[in-house]
């Protein structure tokens, strides 16, 4: 367990406080149905699309892209927009370069492209985004996965980016998926473990036809060998180590696609859920000193409750029911069934996915994230679907090529499909991949981006979840992680408290707005806040204000709004 | 309906006291029977009431008149004027054999069976009311009867060719496959393209684990089936026995589109729609449900139903078939294992445990109850009661994947990861030998149509 080097309360003069630029919240409605709105592109200035390269011969890279981000690039404190886009690759030479896409948030809900000034055209197949501040200067770097080697963007402070890859040491090969940031030793920087998908090029590409069928299909990827994913150890100069076989990480070879990392045991160290495709997913567990175990078998997160590997895309990981234990959830290709894995709390799980499991029947899972879109407190879970081979519906019945998303909302022990009264974009069908969720429009109610497979993105404006109360937590850790991944917020409100581990991954290909948005309810005073940082210091805060963000600087007791315009310093 | 009835018109013009008739009131029930059969049933009725006013209780002209009042689907109208007939004269062959129709039709298959029996006992060899008897003790799965009764019918006379299918039949159901394949070949002798013995013998053969013999006779019978629905339906069966599934599935289209009535066309479509190796269990669901419509007490559609469900992991709608199928089925060791399965994934352990104790007692054999009891138990981390079950189920079925990944993950969580491994091995030879968890649906056992 973590010492408590240091136990600060904070005590706020709410008086001190005053309104801060953010958009119009919603009146307390707390009868009335949350829901999503479609942002059009029109409206956000969005006009980017993703570039699939689809091809007759459908090489297997053009189904699985690709990732998108929300990611504060320019510290104004608004959400600007990242988005992963194919490129040359040894199967593909695009007519025109492709670009992936940073639009500058211009805080009136609309966006500007400045993917070039910045330098994150990139041009590479790419995958996925893993957003953090991997060297703790106060600015977000992103690492851009690819089919072929990744890249490692620094961030310059200026909004340009530099491609810091080689020098960093996290050159890899091959074909990666998902990426995650995180602190698997405790020693306050941010480590990277980078999935590897499938032994595959040009040369491998296989003709996959059935036997009703003349044309070519995606190849289910089972008949590609897998291969080991990376783990990088952050030596803090800037470089990084590749510690991918001493710390066991190499020792299983998979298919992956989505990694999340999370503290499953509670022992204070984060553990890594990597979901696989067609092989078994690996729960990662980590034993201190450098290294993990995979328990996925033991664990009974691996396979179907047949034996039967299942084709594992998205994942993630929270403390569903509030018993203090992180569940996990994997989505999987139709007919297999999403799982939500419950924490029996001794390293075994429990797959309870109830009104979960024929919802997704016929759908095939990737970006999903656990949030509390209605602030009532508890986590609520968005999934994103699309089959992965665009044929699919002539062979089969029922199963449909671009596919609804869904919403479950959290009834305190299980999730409750309200999908049907969430909005008209949930009677829309998407080929959904990657997805991120984030407040762009600072109104303290989590909206969504998702990215689809060869086609535009999605931003979904969530409108009446800030009709419950909620605080916005920015963290800024000087002794913990940069990301303060594995820092455990527990907040009380008219005398219940909830916890939250600060998990790091999960949706697919994607990463998520960093802060913390805390929902009360209809309670209209938040008791106290406490913040756990992986460091083992505490922050206790007392007599907080509602319905704003506020920047809480680790050990510091220094609390200041997130926003420039009003940049609060307050004292114990 | 008028299958049958107009059939027996004919009957009704030679009555018994014929001879007491006048010729002119004779010809006047000849027309009314014609008009009858022409489908003109107001002139058909205008004339035999104008006989009535003069005959009221003329056999003859009552029975026609309930065939028109059956036609006119007024069945309780039909049966006051046959009773009435048969009132006047009491050895009116046709008559009996209306009401016999009648009392089918109205789901009345014990009066059916005293109306064909009277038939019979009249006239002992009526090959019509032979067949038809003979098929309604198989339709009510009464083998033995029918056996024991048409193997009599043979000493006094030679029996009909489609009486001799019945027979063979109901030596097949019976089970007596070697009697049925001698029956089905002596229909042959007569009839080498008779359809209904081509695909007996597709199934016999099948029985007797001859598939290139049923798929010879299959194939003989296949140009023969026209559109005839029982056909289509018993191709299906001996097609689907053949695995060969998309026959099977479009020859029971097929019969539904010719007698969309028949609920036992949708249970079989419904059942061969599991066996596919990715079924849709969508499309079993409707037909389960098409089936039920149709014969609300079917418990063979209600047991599916409540299966089809649960694997689709509805499992409140799934319980609610369940247990209306345990209800007419007190003893039947798969509803209930069903039910220990929902208990078992609702998370109420110790029901599921109670459950599947009750379906071993019931049925000792059933490897997927003794499975599913070890996975509770491994869940509940009761590991020596655990590994005591799977090792039963895997003893039972050794091909279970499902036993081999409960035992696998027992092992591992008891520190012994190399026997962990071995279990792991296992299922990965099953599969390349073909025999996937999906081939297991799941470890339910496939319910396959009789």
């Amino acid at each position: 367990m973590k010492k408590i080097s240091t136990v600060v309360l904070v005590t706020l003069l709410i008086l001190g406080f005053s309104s801060y630029p953010r958009a119009q919240r919603s009146p307390a409605t707390t009868n009335s149905r949350v829901t999503f709105q479609e942002v059009p592109a029109k409206t956000s200035g969005i006009k980017w699309v993703h570039d699939n390269a689809h091809s007759a011969e459908r090489f297997l890279p053009e189904t699985v892209g690709a990732g998108c981000a929300f990611v504060d690039y320019d510290n104004d404190g608004w959400m600007d927009i990242f988005l992963v886009n194919s490129g040359v690759s040894d199967f593909y030479s695009p007519a025109a370069p492709l670009k992936n896409a940073l639009y500058r948030n211009n805080h009136d809900g609309t966006f500007t492209d400045v993917t070039d000034k910045a330098g994150l055209a990139g041009g590479r197949f790419g995958m996925g985004v893993a957003v953090a501040d991997y060297d703790g200067d106060g600015w977000q770097d992103l690492y851009v996965t690819n089919y072929g080697s990744n890249v490692l963007y620094h961030n310059n402070k200026n909004g340009t980016f530099t491609d810091v890859t080689d020098n960093a040491g996290v050159t890899t090969q091959g074909w990666s998926t998902c990426a995650v940031w995180f602190d698997y030793d405790n020693d306050g920087k941010l480590d990277l473990f980078v999935s590897s998908f499938v032994q595959f090029d040009k040369s491998q590409h296989r003709l996959c036809v059935d036997q009703t069928m003349t044309q070519n299909y995606y190849c289910i990827p089972r008949i590609f060998k897998p291969r080991p994913s990376y783990l990088f150890h952050n030596n803090g100069n800037g470089r990084f180590s590749d510690v991918s076989k001493e710390s066991g990480i190499a020792g299983s070879p998979g298919k992956s696609f989505g990694v999340v990392a999370t503290d499953v045991n509670n022992d204070g160290l984060m553990d890594l859920f990597v979901a696989n495709d067609t092989v078994p997913n690996f729960l990662f567990l980590n034993k201190g000193q450098g290294k993990f175990e995979e328990i996925g078998l033991q664990a009974a997160v691996a396979y179907s409750d047949a034996g039967k590997p299942r084709s594992g895309m998205g994942v993630d990981a929270a403390d569903f029911d509030g018993d203090g234990w992180q569940d996990l959830f994997v989505a999987n290709i139709d007919q297999e069934f999403f799982s939500l894995y419950h924490n029996e709390k001794d390293q075994t799980f429990d797959d309870q996915s109830g009104e979960i499991a024929p919802a997704t029947q016929l759908l095939s899972g990737w970006g999903l994230k656990f949030f509390d879109y209605d602030n009532d407190g508890d986590p609520d879970l968005l999934l994103v679907n699309g089959h992965p081979d665009d044929l699919i519906e002539m062979k089969a019945a029922r199963v449909r090529y671009k596919e609804p998303l869904l919403l479950f909302e959290n009834t305190g022990t299980t999730f409750k499909n309200v999908s049907a009264q969430s909005g008209s974009v949930f009677a829309k069908e998407f080929s959904g991949r990657g997805m991120a969720v984030g407040d762009f429009d600072n109104d303290g109610d989590l909206d969504v981006l998702i990215s689809n497979n060869g086609e535009a993105p999605v931003l979904l404006r969530n409108e009446g979840g800030n009709g419950n109360n909620w605080i916005g937590l920015d963290l800024v850790a000087t002794r913990s992680n940069p990301g303060a991944v594995g820092a455990i917020i527990s907040w009380q409100a008219s005398g219940k408290k909830r916890t939250r581990l600060r998990t790091a991954g999960g949706s697919y290909l994607s990463t998520s707005d960093p802060r913390e948005v805390l929902g009360v309810g209809v309670s209209t005073k938040i008791e106290s806040v406490e913040i756990r940082w992986p460091s083992g210091t505490i922050d206790k805060l007392t007599n907080l204000p509602l319905n704003r963000y506020i920047k809480i600087v680790e050990g510091s007791g220094i609390i200041r709004a997130s926003l420039p315009s009003t940049d609060y310093t307050l004292h114990r | 309906m008028n299958r049958i009835l107009i059939a027996f018109l004919l009957l009704l013009l030679v009555p018994h006291n014929a001879a007491a008739q006048s010729d002119a009131f004779v010809k006047k029930l000849e027309q009314a029977a014609a008009f009858i059969v022409d489908n003109r049933l107001d002139e058909a009725e205008k004339n035999l009431q104008l006989l009535l006013r003069t005959a009221p209780n003329n056999a003859a002209a009552l029975d026609l008149l309930g065939t028109i009042r059956a036609k006119q689907g007024r069945l309780d109208d039909a049966e006051t004027l046959f009773t009435r007939a048969l009132r006047a004269d009491n050895q009116l062959l046709g008559a009996h054999m209306n009401l016999a129709y009648l009392y089918l039709l109205k789901g009345m298959p014990d009066k059916t069976a005293i109306e064909l029996r009277e038939v019979l006992r009249l006239d002992p060899e009526n090959a019509d009311a032979t067949y038809k008897f003979a098929w309604l003790l198989v339709s009510q799965a009464r083998y033995d009867e029918c056996i024991t009764f048409l193997e009599k019918a043979r000493q006094s006379w030679p029996l009909t060719v489609p009486i001799l299918v019945v027979l063979s039949d109901a030596y097949f159901k019976k089970g007596n496959f070697d009697q049925a394949e001698k029956s089905y070949l002596a229909v042959l002798a007569q009839q080498d393209n008779n359809a209904d013995a081509l695909l007996g013998m597709a199934r016999v053969s099948q029985a007797k684990s001859n598939a290139t013999a049923s798929l010879d006779y299959l194939r003989r019978a296949q140009s023969l089936l026209g559109d005839s629905p029982d056909r289509l339906y018993k191709f299906a069966l001996a097609a689907s026995g053949l695995n060969l599934v998309d026959e099977a599935i479009g020859a029971l289209k097929r019969a539904i589109e010719l007698r969309p009535d028949e609920p036992s066309y949708y249970l079989v479509l419904g059942m061969v729609q599991l066996t596919v190796k990715k079924p849709v269990l969508q499309d079993a669901e409707e037909n389960f449900r098409e089936c039920l419509k149709h014969q609300p007490d079917n418990a063979q559609a209600q047991l599916h139903l409540g299966y089809v469900l649960l694997k689709q992991k509805r499992y409140a709608d799934a319980q609610v078939w369940l247990e209306k199928a345990i209800q007419k089925q007190t003893r039947s060791p798969e509803a209930l294992y069903y039910l220990g399965v929902i208990a078992q994934e609702q998370g109420a352990d110790q029901k599921a445990i109670e459950v599947f104790q009750r379906t071993i007692q019931l049925d000792p054999s059933f490897a997927n109850a003794h499975i599913a009891l070890g996975a509770v138990y491994l869940k509940l981390k009761d590991y020596r009661p655990a590994r005591q079950e799977l090792e039963i189920g895997v003893k039972l079925n050794p091909d279970s994947s499902k036993a081999h990944y409960n035992l696998a993950i027992l092992y591992a969580r008891l520190k012994d990861p190399q026997r962990a491994q071995e279990e792991m091995r296992i299922i990965e030879k099953l599969k390349s030998e073909g025999k996937t968890p999906e081939n297991e649906t799941d470890a339910v056992t496939p319910i396959r149509p009789d």
